[in-house]
Formats: structure tokens, sequence, C-alpha cells
């Protein structure tokens, strides 16, 4: 068995850590936008009730916010690292490089991966500092839900998207979302070697419509919400 | 085909990169030819250059090439931007000039990847490619009597995709078109030829291991999953080979019966 | 002084010597073995097989080639595939069998013993190869696949696609890696052998050239074996690669190793023709494709530029099938060049340059369809529209010979070792095994006999018997090294100064070099022929060491590395031209029009019924020719007749 270290930081063992990183990511993303799907509910209760539903989960919700912290800070190093070594293996560039097209999945979003993991990254900055740490119950964003007062997460999300400016950052950035897909699901299940000649065709074809359903699910959200609540404030 | 003039001759502008030496620095020269047949091959052409060259009593072109016919794997010239000039599955001795338009700029540059160090002019040292080779390329077999041949039954279609990934020449394309210069379709290939057919077995575990570490010790790139690799192959060899790889590399790596190095009680 | 010539072969049945040789060979005991240094010049299929096995055995091994890669040797280039005496289809091939075809094939022009060895070492090779991961065919039962090549009457030929070369290079190869890894050959890339250093009488190093930093090196050992190839080049346009060269044998030649055969070249019928004055190689196609297609001219000169589609049946010449009527296109590859260029000769070649014929499919496509023949023959179909911008579904095909093999090569005996003691030559840089001819798919099967199964055993015993000598080891420093040394800088500097001043390229020396060979030295020799080329080659070498131009750069420079391997190549040429002058007789590849029955070619056993070694005597005195007399106990010369 060669040291564990050795394994994770060969060119191989990076891109296991990014794939496998990158499906745990998706899965959570899938988890986040079926959570989501609340939003498009008349009244803020059932979004309300599954945000107070998670809080109930104390140490869990925490233990499971470090473990996607952890995940996601993985995913960036990791994704640093492979970028760094490829700079560094070639000092001297083209004149002016040219794909020979055929089964190349070379294509301005498979080629800047890092660039649009950056920008998700900024997004997810500003994501967290709206609603992970925006205005709380302290603040007076309070709701009842069957009695009980909870958080009230909706008027969070409501107050901001009926804001333009923040309607179209967040549309922007789920073309990033998307574009990061594309190329990101594909890649993952060959990086991590479980590719095979049968399957990659569908997979990769699974991977548009994965990132299409995902980008569309969650760009019409602020959509729905500056288009309905928008005359409201 | 690929055609792209149905001229008999053309004019064509060439820039070619030139460098006098692995150390110092390089620059392009422009270069002009006329009338070059349509019908000849790339190489042709610049084999008329260089004479025109060597008569102008300059220093003529060096570039690599042996065969000439897409086998040997020796040359490697990357034609306006891409591996091999603009022909897939072809090397660049396949190229024929009809593939070039009438007065078109022609850019020629080496292998670019700092794991192929640039000899001279378009001329790359590609020995990484074979210290990759010798990490572990090979089945261990001596010269000797061994079972017959067909004491061993592989399946038809075994046979059929080692011989694919065994198609490899060699040339380092697939490292010369990634935008990383990773070497992992070159590596990959050789791992899964020998995964692929029983006689590799016994050492499948090392080999993986040795020779990824060798492909990065070298100094290449990491791959991104771009398939460039693939699309710039003259022989066509399929990524699908990297995801073996990287199976017998995961698999070796947790393994726990592998132990490095010579057995204990080898010292007779 | 007349040198000797024995095959060393032991005595006994034919079937029995290689065996009585093993059993009464000199050994060399395990720990003595690391103590002795092997140098291997080349890395084709006898070189990388023979350095990985010898490094195997335990000897220190030294390996040479000009590539960055021992992978890049034109074995690589080989399709068609590799004989082997398996039998695996139980059609009646034997050992037997596949050493009377290889005799006869080669027109009754090679050694009994040697022949036979190659057959009975046929048989592991395959074993050996699969064993090193080679992906031959199969069959769907998982069994090895077979086919029958070159008009042979059984399948024994086995490949991998129609690139069995590349395989089976790509198995020696691998094997020769694994011991670079363990440390027991070291590889010299980049090296081009320009001298054998000849120490007391026996061969104890070279002089290289390092082509990228243009240093010139010593090299000591105790024994140096080349696997340099053919010398095809000679001729200018071939289907060798563009850096075979005759360097490392002609100048172990110039040292005193005899050459033996030089004139028995090969000419392969299916070749794409040469399109233009600046072409500096040819491609061949399969010989497979003469099984469908049919080989014909006008009849009238008139209509050879015509678009072929407009010649009516009755004016083509399918001149095989009407002079060969039981064999057709399938007559053997000598043959049918002699029959095109002929026919060409008379003015009735087609396409611009009237040198060529067609090979036409539109028969098979008839009676077949497209689809069958694309299946068959698509890749080559591809290859050739690629290359001539001919689509030949629609048009025929249009082919010329172009010479492909050579037979000749140094002199060696049973051993593989050259008259010069020490001095190994395997593959096809020696002139044993093929006689006047070699088979499809033979020469695959002798450069890894001679690696991987003769040398190791052939070594052994020279090194055990001259151990007291041999373990008293050579420096470089020796006066020998640099005497060679010497004499290898003065030349590179002789070139370099006359190359100031000079006229012509040696690209264009080689050109002119080549059509010279080709016109006199090629397909049909007449006395006459030879003499002119003679002539014409000595006022080549005069241009050659008067008016050649070069640029001045001792580094990286092909020029320079064209022109040391052209001065070879001049000398080598004027040796064939001498021995096919000598030889007075049809046989195999050579072809004397002063004797022929009935158009066919006329073998004289009588006169001729031996090898013919050259010994140089310096680049101005007439070389002397020796005899080795063969010897037929088991087989009995026969006519070749294809009619």
């Amino acid at each position: 068995m060669i040291p564990l270290k050795q394994l994770f930081t060969s060119t191989l063992g990076r891109k296991y850590l990014m794939g496998a990183s990158g499906f745990a990511l998706v899965l959570f993303i899938v988890i986040h936008l079926l959570g989501n799907l609340t939003l498009y509910a008349s009244s803020g209760d059932p979004i309300n009730t599954y945000a107070a539903k998670l809080d109930g989960l104390g140490v869990g919700k925490l233990i499971l916010e470090i473990g996607l912290a952890l995940t996601i800070i993985l995913h960036i190093i990791t994704a640093v690292q492979v970028t760094l070594s490829s700079k560094g293996a070639r000092s001297v560039g083209y004149d002016s490089p040219k794909s020979k097209g055929g089964p190349t999945k070379n294509t301005v979003t498979s080629r800047n991966m890092i660039i649009t993991g950056f920008v998700l990254f900024v997004f997810m900055g500003i994501h967290l500092w709206q609603f992970r740490f925006g205005p709380e119950i302290e603040d007076g964003y309070t709701s009842m839900v069957s009695g009980v007062m909870v958080h009230d997460l909706y008027r969070v999300v409501v107050e901001t998207f009926v804001q333009i400016k923040w309607v179209i950052f967040y549309v922007g950035s789920m073309f990033f979302l998307g574009f990061h897909f594309r190329h990101g699901f594909w890649s993952a299940f060959q990086s991590l070697g479980i590719m095979n000649p049968r399957w990659s065709k569908p997979i990769y074809f699974l991977g548009l419509v994965i990132a299409i359903l995902l980008t569309v699910g969650f760009l019409f959200m602020p959509i729905y919400i500056y288009t309905t609540q928008g005359g409201v404030h | 085909m690929s055609a792209k003039t149905t001229a008999k001759h053309i004019n064509i502008r060439l820039k070619i990169w030139r460098q006098e030496s692995p150390k110092v620095q390089g620059n392009f020269e422009e270069f002009s030819l006329d009338q070059v047949l349509t019908s000849m091959s790339f190489l042709e052409m610049l084999d008329v250059l260089n004479e025109k060259i060597l008569k102008s009593g300059k220093r003529p072109i060096e570039f690599e090439s042996d065969c000439r016919e897409g086998i040997c794997g020796t040359c490697s010239l990357v034609v306006s931007g891409q591996a091999h000039g603009p022909v897939k599955g072809a090397t660049t001795c396949q190229l024929y000039m009809r593939s070039f338009q009438n007065n078109e700029l022609i850019t020629i540059e080496p292998w670019r990847a700092d794991a192929f160090p640039v000899v001279r002019d378009l001329v790359t040292d590609r020995r990484a490619l074979d210290r990759i080779m010798m990490a572990g390329g090979y089945t261990g077999a001596k010269t000797g009597p061994h079972a017959d041949a067909n004491a061993i039954l592989i399946p038809k279609d075994l046979a059929e995709r080692a011989m694919d990934a065994a198609a490899c020449i060699g040339c380092g394309a697939c490292v010369a078109a990634c935008p990383n210069a990773s070497a992992s379709l070159f590596t990959s290939a050789k791992i899964a030829q020998l995964t692929l057919l029983p006689q590799g077995h016994p050492q499948r575990k090392e080999r993986a291991l040795k020779m990824v570490g060798q492909m990065d010790k070298e100094g290449f790139g990491s791959c991104s999953n771009l398939q460039e690799c693939e699309a710039a192959c003259p022989k066509k060899i399929s990524i699908q080979n990297i995801a073996i790889m990287k199976r017998e590399y995961f698999k070796a790596a947790i393994a726990a019966d592998y132990r490095e190095g010579k057995s204990e009680g080898d010292g007779a | 002084m007349s040198i000797d010539l024995k095959s060393g072969a032991p005595d006994g049945p034919l079937k029995d010597k290689w065996d009585s040789y093993k059993a009464n060979m000199k050994l060399v005991n395990p720990a003595n073995k690391r103590k002795y240094n092997v140098i291997v010049v080349g890395t084709g299929l006898a070189g990388a097989s023979a350095a990985a096995s010898l490094a195997e055995l335990g000897y220190n091994v030294k390996s040479f080639c000009t590539h960055d890669s021992a992978r890049r040797a034109h074995s690589i280039a080989a399709q068609g595939g590799i004989n082997s005496a398996k039998s695996y289809q139980n059609d009646g091939d034997s050992v037997w069998r596949l050493f009377y075809d290889t005799i006869k094939g080669g027109d009754y022009r090679s050694r009994e013993a040697n022949v036979y060895r190659l057959a009975q070492n046929s048989l592991g090779i395959i074993d050996q190869c699969v064993a090193q991961g080679v992906p031959f065919a199969r069959e769907y039962s998982g069994e090895l696949a077979n086919r029958s090549f070159g008009g042979a009457q059984v399948s024994r030929t086995f490949y991998a696609r129609g690139q069995t070369g590349q395989q089976l290079l790509l198995g020696a190869y691998s094997a020769l890696m694994k011991e670079v890894e363990k440390g027991k050959v070291t590889l010299f890339p980049f090296r081009e052998m320009l001298d054998v250093v000849m120490v007391d009488g026996k061969a104890r190093g070279i002089i290289t050239r390092h082509l990228h930093t243009g240093e010139i090196e010593r090299h000591a050992a105790d024994l140096v074996i080349l696997c340099t190839g053919g010398y095809s080049r000679v001729y200018y346009l071939s289907t060798s690669a563009m850096n075979s060269n005759v360097t490392a044998t002609w100048r172990a030649h110039k040292k005193g190793a005899l050459f033996g055969n030089p004139c028995y070249v090969q000419i392969h019928p299916t070749c794409i023709p040469v399109s233009g004055s600046h072409q500096a190689k040819l491609t061949l196609m399969s010989e497979s494709l003469r099984n469908d297609g049919r080989v014909w001219v006008p009849k009238k000169k008139e209509n050879c530029k015509k678009d072929p589609s407009t010649i009516a049946e009755e004016d083509r010449d399918y001149f095989l099938e009407r002079k060969y009527p039981s064999f057709g296109n399938l007559v053997p590859r000598d043959v049918a060049s002699r029959n095109a260029k002929e026919v060409c000769d008379e003015g009735r070649g087609v396409g611009d340059s009237g040198l060529s014929v067609y090979l036409d499919f539109a028969s098979a496509i008839k009676r077949d369809g497209e689809s069958v023949v694309r299946e068959k023959y698509g890749n080559l179909f591809d290859m050739y529209h690629e290359i001539t911008n001919e689509n030949p579904y629609k048009n025929p095909m249009r082919i010329y010979p172009a010479v492909h093999y050579t037979m000749g090569g140094l002199w060696v005996d049973y051993n593989l070792m050259t008259n010069l003691p020490g001095l190994f030559c395997a593959g096809e840089a020696n002139f044993s095994d093929h006689g006047a001819n070699r088979l499809g798919a033979s020469a695959l099967m002798q450069g890894l006999s001679d690696g991987y199964f003769v040398l190791p055993y052939t070594v052994t015993n020279y090194l055990g018997t001259h151990s007291q000598e041999l373990l008293k080891k050579v420096e470089t420093t020796h006066p020998e090294f640099d005497k060679a040394e010497g004499e290898v800088r003065a030349e590179i500097n002789r070139m370099i100064t006359v190359g100031k001043g000079g006229k012509r390229t040696p690209s264009e020396i080689h050109r002119d070099l080549g059509n010279v060979m080709w016109e006199y030295v090629g397909m049909a020799r007449s006395e006459k022929g030879l003499k002119i080329a003679i002539q014409k080659i000595e006022e080549l070498q005069k241009d050659f060491d008067q008016n050649m131009m070069l640029n001045d750069d001792q580094n990286l420079n092909s020029n320079l590395e064209t022109a040391g391997r052209l001065a070879d190549f001049l000398g080598l040429g004027a040796l064939m031209a001498r021995d096919a002058l000598q030889r007075a007789e049809s046989c195999g590849g050579h072809f004397r029009i002063e004797s022929q029955d009935n158009g066919e070619a006329k073998r004289d056993d009588e006169n001729y019924a031996h090898t013919s070694a050259w010994e140089y005597k310096g680049k101005s005195a007439e070389p002397v020719m020796h005899k080795e007399k063969l010897i037929f106990e088991n087989v009995h010369p026969s006519v070749r007749s294809y009619k």
C-alpha cells in the first residue's frame, strides 16, 4: 500500500479528490434545489418549516455544514493544484493553438472550469452572506408556523429578489453553475475511472440534462419571486 | 478527404520556430515558397525549403522524421496550432500540401511541454516518454521457453481492445495537444493494453503505480478530461484508456497486498 | 590471400545441428557474466531482442540507437506478419516445410543449417511474444489467428492488424526497457556508430557521434553486435526510413568484415508510384491487394495518358494474367516487379511519369460489391487516397515497384559472427537466411530469432571460449581508440572543409546515386549497365569528395549526417554493382538479362551456388571476392516456375 499522501498528491489522486468532492457537491445542490422548490408555494410557510427542521438538527446541522465546507475547500484546493501543475507543464505556449475537433470536449466551458469555479465561489460567498448569515429572528424576521415562532427565511428571500439587481446577479451566476456542471459531471466519472465505453456518451448527455435542469430550476426562482411578489412591496 | 485545394501548385508563407539550442531564446522566422506542388507531402515541402536554405548559405531547419508512413512516431510538428496539422488520424508525415490554401500562412512549432525540451528548432527531446515506459511498461516475461501461445485463450474483443491501445506510436501528440501538457493518454494506453491482456496481470499494481509516478515526476500536467489528446492522436486512441488507468491506479494504491521494492529473502 | 569461409555449423543431421551446438557450447558462469560488457548497435527487432536477452542473462549491455527511443527503429513499419511453423491450422505445416519454403523462396542461395535453425526458432518466437503481451489477432475461440501470406500454401502467418512489426518491436522494446530499469542495459540514444575498434584482432569497442551535440565518443566492450538494418536507401527512394543507412556495417566492412551478397535486394511490386523529384520516400501497400486487384496497362502506347475508364477491355493488357496463367496476379514479388518495369520500359506505363501500372479493383467491386472490397482493403484504399488524392473505388490504383528489403549484408557464420572475431551481426544487417529472395513475413521472424534465440547462445559461447583474453579489459585510452577516433574526426573535418566551397547538396548527390542504382542495379541488370553504373558512381564519388555543399555546424546537423551516410552508400553502391556483375546468373531478386530462359530467370547452380563475400581493400583499390560454397545435403535445388 502506498502512503495516502503519495496517493492524493499524484495527478491522478488529486482528480479522484476533485471528482469525489464534485459528486458530493452535485448531491448537495440537487437537495438544495429540491428544498428550494418550497419557494414556489403561495405562502412562506413551507420554506420556513423546512428551514426550521434543518435548524432543529442542531449539532447534526453543524456537522453537515462543516462537512460541506470541507468538501468545498477540498474541491477548490485540488482545482488550484491541478491548474498550477498544468500551467507549469508548458511554460512556452503555442502561437495560436487550435483544437482538432472530433471527439474533443475542449470547449470554452471545459477549458475554463477554474474561472467558472471562481465565479461560483464568489457567488457562494455572497449567497451565504445574504441568506445563511442574513437577517435573523433577532432582527425581527419571524413567522408563525403551526403556532410556533420560526425564522422567516421566506421574507429574507423575497426582500432580496424583489430587487432587480439581485435577480440579475443570481440568474447570471446560475449560468456559470450550468457551465461548470456541463463538463464537471461527466468529467467526475472519467476522473474516478468509472467511465466505460458504453456509458460515456449517455453520461455526457446526462451531464447536459442535469446542467440544464439545475440551471433552469435555480434561475427561475428569483424570476418567479420578482414577477409574483415584485408589485407587493 | 482533407483536400482544401484542387490547384496543382500553391504559394505559401511559413512562420517557423527557430531556436539555436535548448537554453537560448527562440523566435519565429518567416519564409515563403512559391509553386509548391500540392501532391507533395508536408515534410517534403520542408525538405525543399531546407535545400533552398542550405544553398543560400544559411543553417537549414532541423526537424525530425523517419519512416514517413505514420508509424514510427518520430515526426512531431505543430502545424498552425494543431499537433500533426489539420488532418485527423494522421501524423505530420502523412500530411499533404493539398490540405492548405493558396497564400496561406502556415505556422510551424515544436511540441510544447516542459518535459520535452527543445533541442534545436523543431526538434524536441522526448525521452520522458521512454522513462515512463521504463518504469513498468512491460510484462516482465524473460526470453526463454514459455507456455504455448494458445495456452491462455483471450476473448477476441479483449484482444482487439488491447490492440487499439497498443497502436500508440509514442509520438507525444497527446501531450502536445493537451492544454495541460498531460501525458495521460500515452501512459494509459500501455497500462490499458497490459490490463486487458492476462499476460500483464502479475505486475499490474506495480505497473500502474510506477508508471503514473514517473509520469508525474517528469513534470507533465494533469488530465482535465478535455479529450484533446484523442482528437490529436494519429492512431485515434481513446480516453477510455485513461479511465482504465485511473481504476488501475486507484486499486493499486489502496491494495493492501502490494509491497514496493524487492521481496525479503531474495538475497541469493 | 584467400579467407577460408566456414559456416561453423556443427556436423550431424540437419535437425540436430542446433541442439548439438547448444549441447556442446562453452558456458559462462553467472558470477563471470556480470564482468562482461556487450555493445549492441541498433534497436530494431534484432537489436532490441538481443540487448534484452543478453542483459537478462547477466551481461552488461550498452544499447545504441540514432533515435530518442529504441521504439522508433524501422522494424516498426513492417505490416504483414510473422511466420511460424506452429501449425495451429492443422494444414500440413511443419518446421521442415517452413525451412523448405524459405530455402526455395531464397532460390537456393542460403545456408541450410541457418535456415533450419530459423524455422525451429520460429516456434518459440510466438510464445515469447504472447508472453510479452503482443496483441496478436485472435479468433472468436480466443485462439491465435493465422493467414496465408505471400503465396504460401499454408496459413502460418501471425499478425497484429497491419502493424505486426510495430507490435513485435514494442514487445522487444518493452523487454529492453525492463532491463534498462534494472540497470543491466544502458541506453545511448541519439548516437550514430562511426567505427568499430579492433584490439589485438578482436572487436572491442565502437566510436560514435552524438547527433545532438556532435560529440565523438569512445565505448569499450568485450564484443560488438551490429543490428543496424538494411541498405535500401542506397537507392535513395525506397520504403526504408529516412534515417536507415549502411554506415555501421559499411564501416565494419572497411575494418575488414566481409560483405555478403550485396547485390541481393528485394523489390516490392505494390508501392505507391513516385510523384515527383522532391520525393524522399516511397510507401508500400500490402501485397494482399493483388488477391483481388488485376494488374494491367494499355495495349497501345497512345492510350497511356487517357482516362482508364475510357479504355476498352480489349485494349487492355492484363500482362501478369496473360504471361502466368496459373498464378496470374499472384506471382512472386520479383516476377511481378520485373514485369511492371518491362511494360513501362516499353512505353506503356501510365500516370504523369509513365512509371506506373494499374491495379484495378473494378472486377472485384462488380463481383463482390464495394462494401466487401471496403471491408477487406478499406484502410489501404484510404491511405492510397490520402497520398495520391485519387479515389481507388472509382479509378484503378496506380502502383510501381520499390526497393523494400536487402537480403545481402555482412557475412556471418553459424554463430552470426562476422569474420572479425567478436563482431557479430544480426537481423537484416547480415546476409544470412534469405538467400537471393526473402519470403513475406520472414524478416520479422529472422530478426527475433537472431536476437532472442541465437545470439544469447553464440555470444556466450564466444565469451566462454575467449574468457582468458576478454576478462583483461580494454580501456578507451587504448591507442586503437585514438586511431579510430582520429580517423572519424578527420573524415568529418574533411567533409566540412569541402562543404564550404561545394556546390551540390548531399541530398542531390544521393538522389543521383539512387537514380544510377535504380537504373542499372535495379530490377534488371546487364553487364553493360553494371559497368556504366560503376563508372557513374565513380563520378558521383568525385562530386562527393570535391564538390559537396555542407553547412558548417558540428551540433545537430542533419545534412552532416546525410553526408556521412552518403559516403558509405557510394562505396556500397559500387560494390553492389561489382557483385551483380560477377554473378552472371539470375536468381531471386537478382535478374541478369543475359541469363534467362524464355523470359524467365535462369539460375546457374554449376557456377554460382555460392555466397560472395567481399573484402575491402582500400578506397581506390578493387575489392576482393571470397566464396562460401553452398552445399545442399537435404534439399535439391529446383527451378522456380510460375507459368
